[in-house]
């Protein structure tokens, strides 16, 4: 048996920084997704941010994260790629950034992680941001707005704002596996039996759905590869959620959110239907905390969220 | 000692149309391995229960089965780290296969899967053109390590998401071992074992990690991500989807700094593949009349130029 090959398990919250310095300015990094086809997204996250009086420092000249598909053509571009970006926040004087996408969480963090980590890695990334004068220190930590309202806002006084409760809107919860998985990586909250999402649905006002599909994959990076394998998974997990009471979904992640608002239609004929509406995370924690219904870009769903909205009395 | 209490499903393929539940009370440290507590349950309360183990100690790869959600070894698990504040373990077979009897279900898929791969070295030349046995220098054989600890406990199969809708998906494991030969130095047939795994549909792996909870630190996940980039460079099946869209991405961060969606279907399905095309459509024409279609030419992002020097420097192939 090897012993020096073997990972040893990571023990959880390893370079996690929980309650972090008292700063109000985060850098901040959209992704691709909610720049261009979930632009509702940005939006409302920047709404939420104002409410919450923090700020969030765009970076604007940051590339896509790599996504996870940039690792199958070579195993070094994102993590230079995101080596630029992290220089780009130092440069601006910023520790934090944080990001709204799973993909994007995981992604980042699992090149940061390599960066602080191997000397190598993080040489190699230097000579390459030399060559146009950039250079990243070691100083960013990567976290998803998601955990930014736990640790650093805090559930109590996250309650303490909501000026419209959610009236016990059944809500499921659907992590999206890079904000979860591997634990190595994020390892903010077990990958197995996360609660972040039900805490913030509760403290909100929600009633948060517990199903087996809410830890599971939406099938995003295969649609172009067999698009009905995509549809499938959607179609198994909103299966699963409605059959527990939800009415609607929470997600941390754009990706989620086009694949389970774009495909349950599709996955109809074989899971039945299911037409639960998806919401971004900061789109129904904002409308807890009062910003106006017709500003968070409800209206780009495919399947239209402001219904059961107005089932429960919250919106006319 | 501990009074826990044992929810099995119980079904016998033989007798039974739908499944029961037995509940068994046992009388049993609480550090017990639920393997343990299994067999302590069929010794002292009913013999009929029925799981398949051997080693009781991670190495045979037999035990398998799903405990309060989670699928892993049953030799592995103690049962104080997964009950419930009743004392409850409930017990039920791997998901994503048939059960037959009990926690014991049928694995042919699975081995089928790996049948398929030629799990045996087919070395480039005859034994009789080496003097000696083949040498492989530690660094290459470094490489095989870690995937030669799979112990086909099927694990990762029963986790994997895409097997559960597709069963045509070679799934993680079978991927993980052609790893093991694709890289064996002494392989004379790694472009055939890739385009092999290929048409398995290494490519529709959706990269969810859920096979990253190997019992045995193989990381599935990431060998799988070892044998696309051992497809791209080979150029196996370049045609065919999956390359094409990890091929594109590339191309649309160098020339945006971004990943421009609408480039990212039209470099995948193909420009001119107006079945393929039409079939993304009806989404598309949903989105749009939602004024939900990214856009069609993208800005690229300030600095782009820095983008372009990262991809060039490290000499990234490009679609
Ligand atoms: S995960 Fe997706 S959306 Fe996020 S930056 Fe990466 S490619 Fe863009
Ligand atoms: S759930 Fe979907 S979008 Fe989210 S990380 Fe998994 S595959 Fe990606
Ligand atoms: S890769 Fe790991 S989980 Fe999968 S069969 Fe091998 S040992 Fe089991
Ligand atoms: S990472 Fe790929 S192979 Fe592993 S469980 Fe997910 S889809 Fe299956
Ligand atoms: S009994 Fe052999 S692996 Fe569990």
């Amino acid at each position: 048996m090897s012993t020096t090959l073997l990972p040893e398990e990571q023990p959880l919250s390893s370079h996690v920084r929980t309650r972090s310095s008292q700063t109000k300015r985060y850098g901040f990094f959209p992704g691709c997704v909610a720049k261009e086809s979930c632009k509702e997204l940005f939006n409302s996250t920047m709404l939420l941010a104002d409410k919450l009086g923090i700020e969030l420092i765009e970076l604007t000249a940051a590339s896509c994260c790599g996504a996870s598909v940039v690792n199958d053509v070579n195993r070094d571009v994102a993590r230079v790629l995101n080596a630029r970006t992290y220089a780009q926040a130092e440069a601006l004087g910023l520790d934090d950034v944080i990001t709204i996408c799973s993909t994007c969480t995981g992604h980042m963090r699992a090149a940061n992680k390599e960066l602080l980590e191997s000397e190598e890695h993080m040489a190699q990334a230097n000579s390459i941001l030399g060559k146009f004068g950039a250079k990243y220190e070691g100083h960013i930590v990567v976290r998803h707005l998601l955990w930014l309202l736990i640790d650093d806002i805090g559930l109590d006084k996250l309650k303490s704002m909501v000026v419209r409760p959610l009236n016990g809107l059944k809500v499921a919860p659907f992590y999206g596996c890079h904000i979860i998985r591997p634990e190595a990586v994020n390892g903010w909250e077990s990958a197995r039996n996360p609660h972040s999402l039900e805490d913030v649905i509760e403290a909100i006002g929600g009633e948060a759905v517990d199903y087996a599909g809410k830890t599971r994959c939406c099938g995003f990076h295969i649609q172009l590869e067999k698009d009905n394998v995509a549809a499938d998974m959607v179609g198994q997990n909103m299966r699963m959620a409605q059959d527990h009471g939800a009415e609607a979904v929470l997600t941390p992640c754009p990706l989620c959110h086009l694949a389970l608002d774009g495909y349950q239609q599709d996955a109809a004929a074989r899971w039945g239907r299911t037409d639960l509406p998806t919401f971004h995370l900061p789109q129904l924690v904002a409308f807890a905390l009062g910003v106006p219904a017709e500003t968070l870009g409800l209206n780009k769903h495919l399947i239209d969220p402001r219904k059961v909205l107005v089932d429960r009395d919250l919106i006319a | 000692m501990a009074k826990i209490t044992l929810d099995i499903f119980r079904f016998d393929e033989a007798v039974d149309t739908v499944p029961h539940r037995d509940k068994v009370v046992v009388d049993i440290p609480e550090t017990t391995t639920v393997l343990d507590a299994l067999e302590h349950a069929k010794a002292e309360v009913d013999g009929s229960i029925s799981f398949r183990r051997s080693c009781r100690s991670a190495i045979c790869g037999s035990c398998s089965m799903n405990v309060n959600g989670i699928t892993g070894l049953a030799c592995k698990t103690p049962c104080n780290t997964v009950m419930d504040e009743t004392g409850t373990v409930k017990i039920d077979p791997m998901p994503n296969f048939q059960p037959m009897k009990d926690m014991v279900v049928h694995m042919d898929p699975f081995w089928d899967k790996y049948t398929r791969l030629k799990p045996y070295l087919q070395p480039k030349d005859a034994d009789s053109a080496h003097a000696t046995e083949r040498r492989v220098s530690p660094d290459d054989m470094h490489k095989l390590v870690q995937v030669a600890n799979c112990i086909m406990c099927a694990t990762c199969y029963a986790l994997c998401p895409v097997v559960s809708v597709d069963p045509a998906f070679a799934g993680p494991a079978a991927i993980a071992y052609a790893y093991r030969f694709i890289e064996d130095v002494r392989d004379g047939e790694r472009k055939e074992r890739i385009a092999q795994i290929s048409e398995d549909y290494l490519w529709l792996c959706a990269h969810c990690y859920a096979c990253s909870y190997c019992p045995k630190h193989v990381d599935p996940n990431d060998r799988i991500i070892d044998v696309k980039r051992a497809a791209i460079s080979e150029r196996v099946m370049m045609n065919e989807r999956g390359p094409r869209h990890a091929l594109t991405v590339v191309k649309t961060i160098k020339q945006t700094g971004m990943l421009a969606e609408t480039e990212l279907i039209q470099g995948t399905v193909g420009r001119f593949n107006i079945i393929g095309l039409l079939k993304v459509a009806p989404l598309g024409l949903r989105m749009a009349s939602k004024g939900k279609l990214p856009p069609i030419f993208m800005k690229p992002i300030p600095k782009v130029d820095e983008v372009r020097t990262i991809i060039d420097s490290l000499e990234v192939p490009v679609a």
